[in-house]
């Protein structure tokens, strides 16, 4: 049982930790509390740019239970996540444990594994935008070379297929953030336990089952809540590669909400950011929960 | 606390600073308008001879090339009731919703007292697209209409004398001269056009439907999104791919308007559906089809007429805007007829005014466009309503879905449809 810290009643001191503090708290209200309270607040009006402004209590919220277009754009926001994360953890895992051995050349490994998340998003998703591109990408190059197909494929053409592109691009961008992350943490846990272990004739998934797994639950806490909001609050690459198409089936919630910001229509766009803020806060915080990250910082 | 005192201070120091910066001295007026680098430069030109002549400074605020982008970076300022930018540019369809949200200061009292006349415009332009509820708020720097290109040397080789009037036609060309064609280019089209979710879908499907006797209103103004004509224009635009097999598979996904300029500048298309600025493309040197193309109207249903979407740029004043007087200076020069000749020769915009077509220079230079004087003047326009942009969403992504198959056209106009009347009850004043 540790002791629990208590502030000595110094005035002096009290005011230096106050001033010690107050930057931080600045900074997460000014660009934290208040834009948030400030879009929940836009998203109770009826605030659109040609009619007058009025105070409109839950109705934007109401009128998103029956929204068709936003129930999609949910079901594909949730779902992309489901299928990202789990592949971008995994990966990332597998690269993590790669990058720990002591490979020749492994820094140069590990830089090279960062690339994909240093280039920016918009120009990745630009350059996967030609990669599926029909008539010139370098998808449909390959598959004539290899004699796959006679005619091209039109990766974009169909929901599923413009699903899957999307998660390859993005699985493809985020997955060395994942994988420092969680190297970061593997080389934190004492090459001792593993001799220990070693000596007493374990395997190597016997291992990483009961040694590394355990030991990287908290720096993999943190890779699922970053990569989660993230991914909830995915735009950049959907608004480059398909632009919600086609026919609207690869609308995010993000992209959802911009429209209507984009078309004037601030309360209803404010409502739905609102929204998409709640499920993330509700994520990071059952991340916490179940993963035991709080515990861990104890 | 006196140290944070002292910050604050010197914070609001800053801001008012700033503000007073921003604040102008007279005979100033800010213009936002966006472009391509060459269309940048051309203004900052004008902008210094307007200038020279009238003593009146101005600041020109560069935007993104991008229309959305535009949009976005107008809607910001105009609906903080910012001093600045007096003077911005309008796509056509924004008008609506400029209008409406109060944005835009009423031309017609500084018209009276210059004895300023829109006679010299298309009427059809003015009524349909610069003037909401009765009042002139804008005025149009150029206008846009969709046409038909054509390959005229393919024509004349398999013994076409003219483009094809009828839809019907031009299948029958496309099918017959894209088998030969594909004998020794393997990726030759028929009919190259602008199918991806975005506005200018909405552009092609109101062509579409208009040319079978169909549309997006009816004549009270009502929305009509699932008519039969236009079930049956939707049932041939995915025919065009799946059935008849003359446009890409990538139509609905990728064919804006530069990719179809693109596949027919280089050769690979025999009928593409394009705005005017493709000709002046089309005619450079480099491009494999120089001297090989004309244009037409876009073809009609047999029974039907022929249709092209109204399309192109306006100006109007910021209703916040600190210096109207001057702004008026400004949106006049632009208008003038000097200035409207410069863009058609130098920018190949088409003018707004119809005493340019027959102007001895523009006979000389860009002969085409006086066969296009007649197609401004009959082209159908978008509804000029403030939600326009939330219709045209909704019809986007379903007929773009009819498009990729995912929905019948009929499922997909009659969710249209409700969805459309939706908006209409939602957003209506």
């Amino acid at each position: 049982m540790r002791k629990p810290v208590t502030f000595t009643r110094n005035r002096k001191e009290g005011r230096t930790a106050f001033l010690f503090v107050l930057p931080l708290v600045t900074v997460i209200v000014l660009f934290i509390v208040i834009p948030v309270l400030g879009t929940f607040w836009t998203g109770l009006f009826r605030d659109v740019t040609y009619l007058p402004t009025k105070f409109a209590y839950f109705s934007n919220y109401r009128r998103l239970l029956t929204d068709s277009d936003f129930w999609r754009s949910f079901r594909f926001t949730m779902l992309f996540v489901a299928t990202a994360i789990p592949l971008e953890m995994a990966l990332g895992m597998v690269f993590a444990l790669i990058l720990n051995e002591r490979l020749r050349m492994r820094n140069a490994l590990r830089a090279t594994v960062l690339i994909p998340w240093a280039v920016p998003t918009i120009v990745a998703a630009r350059t996967w935008e030609l990669i599926y591109n029909y008539g010139y990408g370098l998808a449909n190059y390959l598959i004539a070379l290899l004699g796959l197909s006679d005619a091209p494929v039109n990766w974009l053409g169909s929901p599923v297929g413009a699903f899957f592109a999307l998660i390859l691009a993005d699985v493809w961008k985020t997955t060395p953030f994942v994988a420092i992350i969680l190297l970061a943490g593997l080389q934190t846990i004492p090459e001792e336990i593993y001799e220990q272990a070693r000596v007493d004739g374990t395997n190597f998934l016997q291992r990483f089952f009961k040694i590394t797994l355990p030991m990287l639950k908290p720096v993999i806490a943190v890779a699922l809540i970053f990569r989660s909001i993230d991914t909830i609050r995915i735009l950049d690459l959907i608004y480059v590669v398909t632009d919600g198409g086609p026919g609207g089936s690869t609308t995010s919630l993000s992209l959802y909400g911009y429209k209507y910001f984009n078309e004037g229509d601030f309360g209803y766009g404010s409502a739905i950011a609102v929204v998409v803020f709640v499920i993330a806060f509700l994520l990071s915080v059952s991340y916490l929960k179940v993963g035991g990250f709080g515990r861990a910082m104890e | 606390m006196r140290h944070s005192y002292r910050l604050v201070c010197i914070a609001m120091a800053i801001a008012l600073s700033l503000t007073l910066s921003c604040s102008k001295e007279e005979g100033r007026v800010t213009l936002m308008i966006g472009g391509a680098p060459a269309e940048l430069d051309y203004w900052e030109t004008l902008l210094e001879d307007f200038t020279e002549n009238t003593g009146i400074e101005v600041g020109l605020m560069r935007q993104p090339t991008d229309t959305d982008q535009r949009r976005q970076s107008l809607i910001i300022p105009l609906e903080a009731g910012e001093g600045d930018p007096d003077v911005f540019l309008m796509d056509i369809v924004w008008i609506g919703q400029f209008a409406a949200s109060g944005w835009l200061e009423g031309l017609e009292p500084m018209m009276a007292v210059d004895n300023f006349e829109t006679s010299p415009f298309f009427s059809r332009v003015i009524d349909l697209a610069d003037t909401y509820e009765g009042r002139l708020i804008a005025l149009p720097v150029y206008v846009d209409a969709g046409l038909l290109y054509y390959r005229a040397d393919l024509l004349i080789e398999y013994g076409f004398t003219s483009p094809p009037a009828t839809w019907a036609d031009l299948v029958k060309i496309s099918v017959q001269i894209q088998a030969a064609q594909r004998m020794t280019n393997p990726d030759f089209w028929g009919f190259v056009w602008q199918g991806a979710q975005y506005e200018g879908l909405v552009c092609t499907f109101l062509e579409f439907s208009t040319a079978g006797g169909g549309g997006l209103v009816d004549d009270s103004g009502a929305l009509t999104l699932d008519r039969p004509e236009n079930i049956a224009a939707l049932n041939f635009m995915r025919d065009l791919i799946a059935t008849f097999g003359i446009s890409r598979p990538n139509t609905y996904t990728e064919m804006k308007e530069e990719e179809v300029r693109s596949t027919f500048q280089s050769g690979n298309a025999l009928f593409g559906r394009n705005w005017p600025y493709a000709w002046g493309l089309h005619q450079e040197d480099g491009s494999a089809v120089k001297g090989l193309v004309g244009i037409s109207l876009l073809p009609a249903f047999s029974g039907g007429e022929h249709a092209a979407t109204l399309g192109g740029w306006h100006i109007g004043i910021s209703r916040s805007s600190d210096n109207k007087e001057a702004a008026w200076q400004l949106v006049k020069y632009i208008v003038s007829r000097d200035v409207q000749l410069g863009f058609a020769l130098n920018l190949g915009w088409n003018p707004a005014r119809q005493d340019i077509y027959n102007a001895p220079e523009i006979v000389e230079h860009v002969p085409h466009l006086v066969q296009l004087r007649d197609i401004f003047d009959s082209a159908v326009a978008r509804p000029n309503v403030p939600y326009y942009s939330l219709l045209s969403r909704e019809l986007q992504q379903r007929v773009n879905a009819a498009l990729a198959g995912t929905a019948t056209p009929a499922e997909a106009l009659k969710t249209a449809q409700r969805e459309g009347i939706d908006i209409v009850d939602r957003y209506r004043q």
